[in-house]
């Protein structure tokens, strides 16, 4: 693997994309600690799965 | 749903050679996208698979979207016949990799690691511009997003260090 202290070298598509990317939530990210950020990973998973289940239950409701 | 903190701390605890990569060291260097799996890169030392397999035995590891019912043997034996296994365990989704596309295998990657203490044990986590480099590398489309997060990270963090050195 090449020196990763380097700057990667602009990549355009990279670049629109990140114009995308919600930087409010990067600066939150950062004031935390790692065991906060897993934490809030755990959190987001829990209401993902949840948000799919009432999915599957609403379809099912719908049959 | 994956338990990452009782997944690191069996690793950890197990004294099992890894380095965090993908989404969890993503995570870890303060992204903010979801990530269902825990994706590591292992040591492929004997003494590394050993303890690698008697550490996830317990979890009932199996191949993940296989059918239900194959001869597999988890043992030290089948991750030395193989490189890179995507698992279920009942902690969880674990993606055990070998070696990653653009930054190779374990030995290859632990000078572009840094050691990270999470929930009280030291884990080695792949470093954001190596991070960046291996998604790069990787080249899959689908990654874009990901990369652009990753890049914007790494300007943040730049940004914070400028400003507080």
């Amino acid at each position: 693997m090449p020196d990763s202290d380097l700057p990667p070298a602009p990549d355009p598509v990279v670049e629109l994309y990140k114009q995308g990317v919600d930087r409010t939530l990067l600066r939150q990210n950062l004031r935390r600690s790692v065991d906060e950020r897993i934490l809030n990973l755990m959190d987001l998973q829990r209401l993902a799965e949840e948000l799919r289940r009432a999915g599957q239950r609403s379809r099912d409701q719908r049959r | 749903m994956t338990d990452f903190k009782q997944l690191l701390h069996l690793l950890s605890t197990s004294k099992v050679d890894f380095i965090l990569v993908g989404g969890m060291a993503a995570t870890v260097h303060g992204a903010a996208r979801l990530t269902q799996d825990l994706d590591v890169v292992y040591s492929r030392s004997q003494a590394n698979l050993e303890r690698l397999a008697a550490a996830l035995a317990p979890y009932q590891p199996y191949l993940r979207g296989a059918p239900l019912g194959l001869p597999f043997r988890w043992d030290a034996a089948t991750l030395e016949r193989g490189l890179n296994f995507t698992l279920t365990t009942t902690l969880g989704d674990l993606d055990l990799l070998g070696e990653i596309t653009g930054g190779g295998g374990y030995g290859d990657l632990v000078s572009h690691s840094i050691p990270i203490e999470i929930f009280g044990e030291i884990c080695r986590c792949l470093d954001l511009p190596a991070l960046i480099q291996a998604k790069r590398a990787a080249g899959r489309p689908r990654d874009l997003e990901a990369l652009a997060e990753l890049e914007a990270l790494l300007e943040e963090r730049r940004r914070l260090d400028s400003t507080n050195p």
